[in-house]
């Protein structure tokens, strides 16, 4: 059972997505803010990350950066959630090291292609 | 009429000559004819000279009178003439001077040694000088020098200035000028015949400020439309938050609702879903017709395969099509190949018509065409979108695109929308350089006719212009602020703000102006606004953070959302929103700007006032001061402290006076070479000025333009010790 790590801290879209990736049977790790998110990656080594951009303490982009940057939890794949009202966002996600990205809202069936092109290219399925 | 008696003047001069002459003739004949009788001996030669000279007598006598008769009449006719042309004279003059005084404008002439020759009290008004200045004996470089030394030609020298005006004056010209109580004059100058000029004042006062007021007024209102539009956007943007978790609950109640076998429920969960997903489009179109009103939608062109689009655009207009049960058919030839556009605008644009055309139509077809034409530069992608639909009246089409213009209100009730798509659509084409056509005939149906150059010329060239930044102010050796913003006003208001504050502020539009301005000028700071077109304020930071020669400038964040986080994760050094707080960006500037040298500045002097005003203003100027209240506390804080870089001197101070305080410290071998700075209210005799020359940088007199001398004096002073540690390297 493939382990999410999703950092997300708008509570209703942190339930959301936890609720409906369970019942696609994956096991879902929640952090609420950046730095949770890397610790629980160091921690935990989660098979994929959801990453939201605009965190508390901190950012997406940084605790991406921090992930990709740290030798145990760099190959770990990070989706990147972004807002798309935000034009930009996407390109500084994947600058920042991110694997893929969505938009918010999120279209589940289209996030869960990614999740699971992601993980089979990590051999986790 | 003066041909005539110029005439008669001449007649009767003519008449006299003959009489003249002929009396003469007589009187030679007379003699020539008694000189031969006498030679022949026929008569006395008493007898005959007595004859002649009664004869002569005679004849002098007649010839007077004849004479005297003449002048007379010449006299009389001489008078008339002169009692003519006076009266023309003074006819003309007043005419020419109820002209020139009757006239709006001011009005002088000069003649060819440019002395004041004619003019009106309105030129007196206007020029407001003392009376001596209106006589004939002054002359026009008397005027300029007066008006020079009344300061208006500001700092310029006052020889060069006479000179350059003199030179103006062989030609037409004219100009503006603005007398010191604030009339604005236009000043028109011509040469004319006789090598003098003619000068016209008019007063322009009322017809500036109405054209001010004008400006301000239009300002006004595109702040008023610009603030509205940001307002809407950021609005657009926390309505979305919500909206997402009712259309995120719903599409997961649905799902568990399948998984759970409650299946009755699912279609009050999907009419949720439909319902936000609706209202979110119409969010999405106030959102974005926000954007394009406010100038901050952007186009990101890349080369997109047409048919690939098409084939998504199928998929999503399928199942629109179909609920009216229409027929869709979509005509586009495999090899189409690849138009250079913002593809996802480019769809937008699409399902917006095909949409409007499934709406709109019932039972029917809706028929998409794609099809290219031209070459080169010329070649073109036409989309048609054709309906056979209830189509609509010309009065109807001519209110189409206009944003909020549904055809009409009960259209809306009963189909829906907002109105704005066509607008959005329409505004999308013309950003990417094309446009859209449509023509209609109610009740047959609608065509609407898409046309994109395959390379998509943006409105706004994307290319990087020259870096030649726009400078304001000119200060030497100030510290450089590059402000990097689209928005007009900002630039006007922080550069005035900065610029007083003694930065030299360069600017820039966008993102990669900024960057090039950036890499050639290396400003001690930059300011970045986070939305701008092209390259976004957030993809300028990290263009900056990741050019290792421009990384170390500080760069402050404006903006209007509160995306603190995101800035300072960038590498950016400091972050405000707008509208700008100046003496927030100020002390950031100040807290920022030039890492690594700092200059500090001893201010010598007794009065604390004095002390206090310099500090302000040097801490204004980004430096760090030091105090003391006289030359011995001046000693004990120069032991005590680093070296300044500069000593701003008082003269007159108890306990230790200035002048002693210059002679221990250029007797140091330590402060030596610090400069100082006089800035002095005494009146300082021959010898003193002879020893400050030689020990001190420059004496400022203490006064109104103190404060102007003295920044000017500090940046020439940073600007040397620049220059000395340069050449050090």
């Amino acid at each position: 059972m493939p382990k999410i790590l999703l950092v997300e801290d708008n509570e209703m879209n942190r339930d959301m997505l936890s609720r409906r990736l369970e019942r696609k049977g994956f096991q879902v790790l929640i952090a609420v803010d950046g730095q949770q998110g890397i610790d629980l990656a160091d921690s935990e080594i989660p098979d994929l990350i959801l990453m939201d951009m605009n965190l508390p303490i901190v950012d997406g982009w940084e605790a991406t950066r921090r992930v990709k940057a740290k030798e145990e939890t760099k190959a770990i794949p990070v989706i990147a959630l972004t807002a798309d009202a935000m034009t930009g966002d996407q390109g500084k996600a994947l600058a920042a090291g991110c694997d893929d990205y969505d938009t918010k809202p999120v279209d589940f069936p289209r996030l869960l292609g990614k999740i699971e092109a992601l993980l089979q290219r990590a051999g986790k399925i | 009429m003066p041909s005539i008696s110029s005439n008669r003047l001449f007649w009767q001069a003519a008449v006299l000559a003959f009489v003249v002459i002929a009396a003469a003739g007589g009187a030679v004949m007379l003699s020539i004819g008694g000189a031969w009788l006498l030679k022949q001996s026929l008569v006395p030669a008493t007898v005959a000279t007595v004859v002649a000279a009664l004869i002569i007598g005679m004849i002098a006598r007649r010839v007077n009178n004849a004479l005297a008769k003449a002048h007379e009449k010449i006299e009389a006719a001489y008078e008339r003439m002169l009692a003519q042309k006076t009266k023309e004279l003074s006819q003309r003059e007043i005419e020419l001077r109820s002209t020139l005084e009757n006239m709006e404008q001011g009005v002088a002439m000069y003649d060819a040694d440019y002395k004041l020759l004619t003019w009106n009290q309105r030129f007196r008004e206007f020029l407001n000088m003392p009376d001596e200045f209106f006589s004939r004996d002054r002359s026009f470089v008397d005027y300029l020098r007066y008006v020079g030394q009344r300061g208006e030609f500001g700092d310029q020298d006052l020889e060069t200035v006479v000179k350059q005006r003199i030179e103006q004056l062989k030609r037409k010209h004219s100009f503006e000028r603005t007398r010191p109580d604030g009339m604005v004059l236009e000043v028109y100058r011509a040469p004319t015949a006789d090598g003098g000029f003619i000068a016209i004042y008019t007063d322009i006062t009322e017809r500036k400020r109405n054209e001010a007021e004008l400006n301000r007024a239009r300002e006004a209102a595109e702040t008023a439309n610009r603030v509205k539009s940001e307002f809407l956007a950021n609005m657009s943007h926390e309505l979305r938050t919500p909206l997402n978790a009712v259309i995120g609950y719903s599409q997961m109640l649905q799902e568990e609702a399948k998984d759970t076998g409650q299946e009755d429920f699912i279609p009050d969960l999907a009419k949720i879903e439909n319902a936000g997903k609706h209202l979110l489009g119409l969010i999405n179109d106030v959102l974005d017709l926000s954007k394009i009103e406010a100038g901050r939608m952007t186009m990101f062109i890349e080369d997109a395969n047409i048919a690939a689009m098409i084939t998504e655009v199928r998929g999503i207009i399928e199942p629109l099509a179909a609920k009216n049960s229409n027929r869709l058919i979509i005509n586009c030839p495999a090899d189409i190949g690849t138009i250079r556009t913002d593809i996802t605008k480019l769809k937008q644009s699409l399902l917006n018509l095909l949409s409007n055309a499934s709406k709109f139509t019932d039972k029917g077809t809706v028929e998409l065409t794609v099809a290219r034409s031209g070459t080169g530069a010329d070649e073109t992608v036409h989309f048609r979108v054709a309906d056979s639909g209830i189509g609509m009246t010309p009065d109807q089409l001519g209110r189409l695109f206009q944003a909020f213009g549904q055809a009409d209100s009960s259209t809306s009730r009963k189909f829906g929308g907002t109105g704005l798509g066509l607008a959005i659509t329409r505004h999308f084409a013309r950003m990417l350089g094309g446009d859209i056509a449509v023509t209609s005939e109610e009740g047959k149906g609608s065509v609407f006719t898409l046309t994109l150059p395959v390379q998509a010329a943006l409105e706004e060239p994307a290319t990087v212009p020259e870096a030649k930044p726009m400078v304001s102010g000119d200060k030497e050796g100030a510290q450089t602020v590059l402000v990097v913003d689209d928005d007009e006003a900002v630039h006007d208001l922080v550069g005035s703000m900065l610029g007083r504050e003694g930065y030299r502020v360069l600017h820039a539009r966008n993102g990669d102006e900024a960057l090039a301005i950036a890499r050639k000028e290396r400003p001690d700071a930059i300011t970045l606004d986070v939305m701008m077109p092209q390259m976004d304020g957030w993809s300028a930071l990290t263009a900056i953070k990741a050019d290792p020669e421009i990384s170390n400038i500080p760069v402050i964040m404006l903006t209007m959302l509160h995306e603190r986080a995101i800035a300072l994760s960038l590498g950016a050094e400091g972050y405000i929103t707008k509208p700008v707080d100046w003496n927030q960006l100020s002390a950031l500037l100040r807290q920022h700007s030039r890492p690594g040298a700092v200059i500090r500045v001893l201010i010598v002097d007794d009065d604390p006032e004095m002390r206090r005003m310099t500090r302000r203003m040097l801490e204004r100027m980004g430096l760090e001061v030091g105090e003391a209240d006289d030359g011995e506390k001046a000693l004990a804080w120069l032991a005590a402290n680093p070296a300044p870089s500069i000593i701003l001197l008082d003269l007159m101070m108890p306990v230790m006076d200035g002048f002693e305080f210059l002679e221990r410290i250029r007797g140091s071998e330590k402060w030596s070479g610090v400069p100082v700075l006089v800035v002095t209210a005494k009146a300082l005799e021959a010898k003193e000025i002879e020893f400050l020359r030689s020990s001190t940088q420059k004496v400022i007199e203490k006064g109104a333009t103190a404060g102007t001398d003295l920044r000017a004096a500090i940046r020439d002073v940073m600007k040397s010790g620049a220059a000395l540690a340069k050449a050090a390297n």
